[in-house]
């Protein structure tokens, strides 16, 4: 049925990318970050992701074959990739019950309404994770401590992410940057290793399926702004390293940001997304009620693509 | 038109909030309990009444040129009642709908059904109107407070059956209050236009 | 001319005597529900007044004493028969909460010993900052009967005594600020009460 990519303007520019091998493609880039955090959250990791993805494509299944009535389409994969970037936003230690919650949510909130694959203005795993975080605040907010492994049978103990030791002003050691490059840190089970994430973008920029302008705009722009706020006073605001390394910027801008059907189509908009979303980050770090504003910022951007997509239109062949 | 139908269109086929979506600023903000969604129904439907029975009695009486003053004097005065009543006799809910009961002078409900049906109607007939429009408002309140209690507060009418860990608190919040009232709207369109399919089909087999 | 100039008085005198009729109707309703009202709001006062100030029957007097921050506070003083205080209770309120303000009743007796709080008016967010209700969480229990000399006003996460609520600690120490701050001005009223 409908394998075609979605393209919004011209040049129509035939490649033998199906949605289909654009989606497993995301889910392979995924993989080196599920590892890390298999390893440092053990055993929910797995279950929390199988949940999150069998329910995203369950509800989409259900949804178009009984509700709709179209021939379901879930085997181009967009369910699978929606599913694990929702698990990757949540804690480790989630209640399996919120996880079905926000594959609902994702499913049939943010995609379904709005005409399904292609048609949704906002990233479904992100509106899922925004609901969850406002429905279930103290669920999403209490993160566990990641133990290696080989600890096993310890209890699980709870502690804050480094940037809500930030906000809150909480008597907790801060993680080294090894730990934080690496993803021994609090947060979101995807989000914690730099490194595993880096090598899934490389990996999806190698195979062509994002391009460097919004992962590097909104990266760009989170450290640039948040280097001049350090550069007046480094006592109060913290150094730019640490805001690359912590909450879900690399997650959000990689993965996130970078997903076609709502990010804009031309270079130039790409770049003024990415820069929408650094900035919206930073400002709600450094100002905001919420430690965390990656999710928040991609959404307000993934509002203003239609505008851009309107002031910058990709040149066509012909001119 | 049909007394029956004065009254009843009101209910679903032209529900002020769900259908010609009015009022909004209420049916956002105190839905977050059936019984406040009640209190709000209920202090709306008087001040439609009676401002609907004044206006239409003194329809002729009313230049054109003032008449938009005279409709929100006569709705602003019933509304200052209401509020006065309230706050004195029922103060837990006067402070659970707080602001938001001096603000029915603003519900766009009321005086468009002064402008568009009392204004041009006999007293009986806006009295019909009133009260249909009046119950179609509380309807819709009660149906989206319904959703956003049970679902964020784990209760009904107050009446607690879902304990507090398994409340989606983002429902009374006021995010969940779009989310409800987008997911009504589109579900009693999509009965009212079935409805309307099936009477349609009807009277042409009887053609 | 005439025609215009009759139409133009006419729309005052119909305009004025809606008014004036709605004006005369709203008198008697306000008048009817002037007493209804006052009862209301006093019983709403006297009743947050017998939460924190639990067992005392005499005479309630009401000054009001300004802050630090210049912002005037209605202390409500609780004389004994012999004319001596038996404690107050401060209504207090703090602009560090979430929702931007909340305001609180805090009853002390002499010794400045907090014998309960009470929540007066808040918009703090549900299911989190909320929990400051007694009906919601036990967070406010643990303020009664302390004294702020050896019980330091500060959640735990800042070095102090009070036990944060879970994931809102913006709310629990707005709530501090606002024991705090009733604490102070407590002090000063007890003092000049002695001069």
């Amino acid at each position: 049925m409908n394998k075609l990519l979605n393209v919004s303007g011209s040049p129509h520019v035939h490649s033998d990318d199906t949605v289909q091998k654009i989606m497993w493609s995301v889910v392979v880039a995924l993989i080196p970050a599920f590892v890390v955090s298999v390893f440092y959250f053990g055993l929910p990791v797995i279950i929390l992701t199988a949940v999150s993805v069998g329910c995203c494509v369950l509800f989409e299944y259900l949804i178009q074959r009984f509700m709709l009535k179209q021939t379901p389409t879930v085997s181009d994969g967009s369910a699978v990739v929606t599913g694990m970037l929702l698990a990757f936003n949540v804690p480790a230690n989630l209640p399996i019950w919120m996880m079905v919650v926000g594959a609902i949510v994702a499913i049939g909130i943010a995609k379904m309404p709005f005409g399904g694959l292609g048609h949704n203005p906002f990233n479904p795993a992100l509106v899922a994770r925004v609901f969850l975080l406002i429905a279930f605040p103290v669920a999403m907010t209490t993160w566990p401590v990641p133990t290696p492994i080989w600890s096993f049978g310890a209890d699980v103990v709870t502690g804050p992410t480094p940037l809500g030791i930030l906000k809150e002003g909480a008597n907790v050691e801060m993680p080294t940057y090894m730990n934080m490059l690496i993803g021994q840190m609090g947060g979101s089970f995807g989000e914690v290793s730099a490194i595993a994430l880096l090598i899934g973008a490389i990996f999806l920029l190698w195979k062509r399926i994002i391009t460097w302008h919004i992962p590097v705009a909104f990266i760009l722009t989170v450290f640039v702004v948040a280097g001049i706020f350090w550069l007046v006073d480094p006592t109060q605001y913290a150094n730019p390293f640490f805001h690359l390394l912590t909450g879900g910027l690399i997650l959000g801008a990689c993965f996130m940001a970078t997903d076609m059907v709502t990010s804009p189509t031309s270079p130039v908009g790409m770049l003024i997304f990415g820069c929408g979303c650094g900035l919206l980050t930073i400002i709600i770090r450094l100002f905001g009620a919420y430690p965390e504003g990656v999710s928040f910022s991609i959404l307000l951007m993934n509002a203003l693509v239609p505008l851009i997509n309107r002031w910058f239109v990709p040149k066509t062949f012909a001119k | 038109m049909s007394k029956i139908k004065i009254l009843t269109k009101g209910f679903f086929k032209e529900n002020p909030s769900l259908i010609l979506v009015l009022g909004m600023c209420p049916t956002l903000a105190v839905t977050t309990s059936v019984n406040n969604a009640l209190g709000m129904g209920a202090a709306t439907t008087f001040v439609l009444l009676m401002s609907n029975i004044i206006i239409s009695l003194l329809k002729n009486v009313i230049p054109d040129k003032v008449r938009i003053p005279c409709f929100i004097v006569i709705i602003a005065t019933f509304v200052s009642m209401v509020d006065l009543i309230i706050q004195g006799f029922v103060p837990a809910l006067s402070e659970s709908l707080g602001v938001f009961i001096p603000l029915i002078v603003v519900n766009c409900i009321v005086l468009g059904r002064a402008e568009a049906f009392a204004s041009k109607n006999t007293v009986f007939d806006s009295i019909l109107d009133g009260l249909g429009m009046g119950i179609g408002f509380t309807i819709s309140l009660v149906l989206i407070a319904a959703v956003r209690e049970v679902l964020g507060a784990g209760s009904f009418m107050g009446w607690q059956f879902i304990p507090a860990d398994y409340n989606i608190l983002i429902f009374v919040l006021a995010p969940g209050a779009f989310l409800v009232l987008g997911f009504i709207m589109a579900l009693v369109r999509h009965c009212v236009n079935r409805v309307e399919e099936k009477r349609k089909s009807k009277m042409c087999a009887t053609k | 001319m005439t025609a215009k100039k009759e139409s133009l008085l006419r729309l005052v005198v119909v305009l004025t005597a809606i008014a004036l009729v709605a004006g005369l109707a709203l008198t008697g309703v306000y008048a009817l529900t002037k007493d209804p009202i006052e009862t209301a709001q006093a019983a709403k006062k006297q009743e947050a007044l017998n939460k924190v100030l639990p067992g005392f029957k005499g005479e309630i007097r009401d000054i009001t004493v300004q802050d630090n921050d210049g912002e005037d506070i209605l202390v409500h003083l609780a004389v004994n028969p012999d004319g001596s205080l038996f404690g107050a209770g401060v209504e207090t309120y703090t602009k560090k909460a979430f929702a931007g303000r909340f305001d609180l009743m805090v009853g002390f007796d002499m010794t400045g010993t907090i014998l309960n709080t009470e929540v007066i008016k808040a918009g703090e967010t549900p299911g989190l900052g909320d929990k400051i209700n007694k009906d919601k969480s036990d967070f406010a229990l643990q303020f009664s009967n302390r004294n702020p000399q050896d019980f330091k006003l500060i959640v735990k996460k800042d070095g102090g005594d009070v036990d944060a609520i879970t994931a809102a600690t913006i709310s629990s120490r707005a709530y501090c600020d606002a024991v705090q701050r009733a604490y102070d001005v407590f002090m000063k009223v007890k003092e000049d009460y002695h001069e």
